[in-house]
């Protein structure tokens, strides 16, 4: 593990467009980022600015009518070779999935199979991306599910016999039973009340600060970068207007949009004008 | 038309696998009075869970309490006569959360709307009716050319909330129930939304009970607030004396738990949030042994 790249992902001129009938809308447009190896990175931006189109254009899930029409996403696995991401296919897409990229989403209401006790869906999940690991599986649940702050009889439960919180907790442990290099969390406290949120906040900091975890956290919400990520990149309308560490970000913002985005934050004792 | 709705010692249990007596006490005691006039924005403020949105099954009559009454114009809303529980059923309106889940997705959203003119008899004429409805799209600040004839999949989730406060403004009930409106909706959106709710209270003297986890709404709102936990009301009085001296400790959990956007005032402590506790929680000790293994 001497020489493993300092970045996990390197994004180069990354082009996103929708075909409609009125012609292509560019969601992403020309987005050049790095993500560095145990960071926690944030994307920020308003709805519409092409967060989440970005997300699921790494994650290769992104569906007709979008396309990436350009750029190349290199992915640096740690022992494995470096991959573009917008290259990969079949098997090797599938192979990648779960062990080195994972993906936490944001509905924790409809991400879980409702028919499915916790445990079998994590058997899933490892039996489908890490076959070898099969006979693991029994003592890896209980430790996971512990790592996020949850009990081992949780596995033994239907999602709807959780809330809301330990759902998006399950998924924060399947998403990482694999020991990802990377995980790409797309809102994942959107939703969701404030101390259920702060709950979820601290144990995704856990993962990065106890088992080394590199995060891409997206959120509208500045509050959740604020107080979660190292460095933070800002979208507009498709575009990356600001990248850098959280404090200057949200200091001294080098972007007007970015000023602006900062200046509307509601918060409570000061009304929105 | 000028009423009051009460809530009278409310408790609500549901049957419940893996607790002592097979029962949870979703709301437990809870008494509120909401009047028409003068019209007022009331809040109810707490984390999923607690059983607001119980409450609001309650007050609009979709789930009689365990113990306690819901009264109308001072009367159990289960024993209303026909006309009466007519009268009660178009003064207390709701607005709910999910924008998605309201429409069915092979009518054209329009049939919320003449739905409404037709039950409750709003116009005589066709002519009639569709001015109505063009008034209240508007009153919600949606073109009604641009939401007329479309299907419910062709709108925005922000249009879509907008068009439940038309159907709501085409009513002029004394009472809204709104539970968690703006939770699926984003800050520009929500705050148009809420625009409209205070409108509603000032132009048309509506009464709103809003249902919400989000205190920074609440905030925006004003008027007054009560925060419930555990199915039980523990503060309530106006929002500027509950945001800056909350009394009780669990909101001053939760004004602490709002993430300051100030990376320099990140927070220092943990908390744990006894999610579990409607299981038995003598394994609760498991995850935190300290000898759990780890990867």
């Amino acid at each position: 593990m001497n020489d493993v790249p300092a970045n996990v992902l390197e994004i180069k001129g990354l082009d996103v467009v929708y075909s409609t009938n009125r012609g292509d809308v560019q969601a992403v447009r020309g987005i050049n980022l790095d993500v560095r190896r145990g960071e926690i990175l944030g994307i920020a931006g308003e709805s519409g600015s092409g967060k989440s189109t970005l997300a699921v254009a790494l994650l290769r899930l992104l569906k007709a009518p979008g396309k990436v029409t350009g750029g190349s996403v290199i992915f640096n696995p740690a022992g494995r070779s470096p991959v573009d991401l917008l290259k990969v296919h079949g098997e090797e897409l599938r192979v990648l999935r779960w062990s080195a990229l994972s993906y936490l989403p944001q509905g924790s209401m409809s991400s879980l199979n409702p028919v499915m006790r916790v445990h079998d869906q994590f058997k899933d999940v490892i039996v489908e991306h890490a076959p070898d690991r099969k006979e693991a599986v029994g003592d890896m649940i209980p430790r996971l599910l512990t790592q996020v702050g949850l009990e081992p009889r949780v596995a033994r439960m239907y999602p709807h016999e959780l809330s809301g919180g330990m759902k998006q907790r399950v998924l924060m442990a399947i998403a990482v039973a694999l020991e990802p290099d990377l995980v790409i969390a797309d809102e994942p406290t959107t939703a969701m009340d404030v101390t259920i949120q702060r709950v979820i906040l601290q144990s995704l900091a856990d993962l990065r600060t106890d088992f080394g975890v590199t995060l891409m956290v997206i959120s509208h919400d500045m509050g959740v970068h604020a107080q979660l990520v190292d460095r933070v990149a800002v979208m507009y309308e498709g575009q990356l207007v600001e990248v850098g560490d959280v404090r200057q970000v949200f200091k001294d913002p080098q972007d007007p949009y970015t000023r602006q985005l900062i200046e509307s934050i509601p918060q409570v004792g000061r009304r929105a004008s | 038309m000028k009423s009051e709705l009460e809530l009278r010692g409310v408790q609500q249990r549901f049957h419940a696998r893996g607790v002592a007596d097979g029962y949870i006490t979703a709301v437990d005691d809870v008494s509120f009075k909401l009047l028409a006039s003068p019209p007022q924005i009331v809040s109810l403020v707490g984390q999923s869970g607690s059983g607001k949105s119980t409450i609001a099954r309650n007050v609009l009559g979709l789930q009689k309490p365990t113990a306690g009454s819901v009264l109308y114009g001072g009367k159990d809303i289960f024993k209303l006569n026909r006309a009466e529980y007519d009268a009660y059923r178009r003064d207390v309106q709701p607005v709910f959360q999910d924008p998605y889940a309201i429409f069915n997705p092979f009518y054209r959203v329009d049939r919320v709307l003449w739905k409404a003119v037709k039950k409750f008899k709003l116009a005589s004429t066709r002519a009639a009716g569709l001015q109505l409805i063009e008034e209240s799209l508007k009153a919600v600040r949606l073109e009604p050319e641009n939401v007329l004839g479309r299907y419910p999949h062709q709108l925005s989730g922000g249009q879509r909330q907008r068009i439940m406060l038309a159907r709501v403004h085409m009513l002029r009930p004394s009472f809204i129930i709104a539970d968690e409106p703006v939770s699926m909706l984003d800050a520009q959106v929500r705050k148009h939304f809420l625009d409209i709710l205070l409108d509603f209270q000032r132009e048309h003297g509506m009464t709103t009970l809003f249902i919400t986890h989000d205190l920074s709404t609440v905030y925006y709102l004003g008027g007054e607030v009560m925060v419930i936990t555990k199915g039980e009301i523990v503060e309530r009085g106006s929002v500027a004396t509950v945001m800056h001296e909350p009394s009780h400790p669990y909101t001053k959990l939760l004004l602490d738990s709002i993430p300051q956007p100030d990376p320099d005032k990140r927070w220092t402590t943990r908390i744990q949030v006894d999610e579990l506790e409607h299981l038995d929680d003598n394994t609760l000790g498991d995850a935190t042994k300290p000898e759990a293994p780890i990867i």
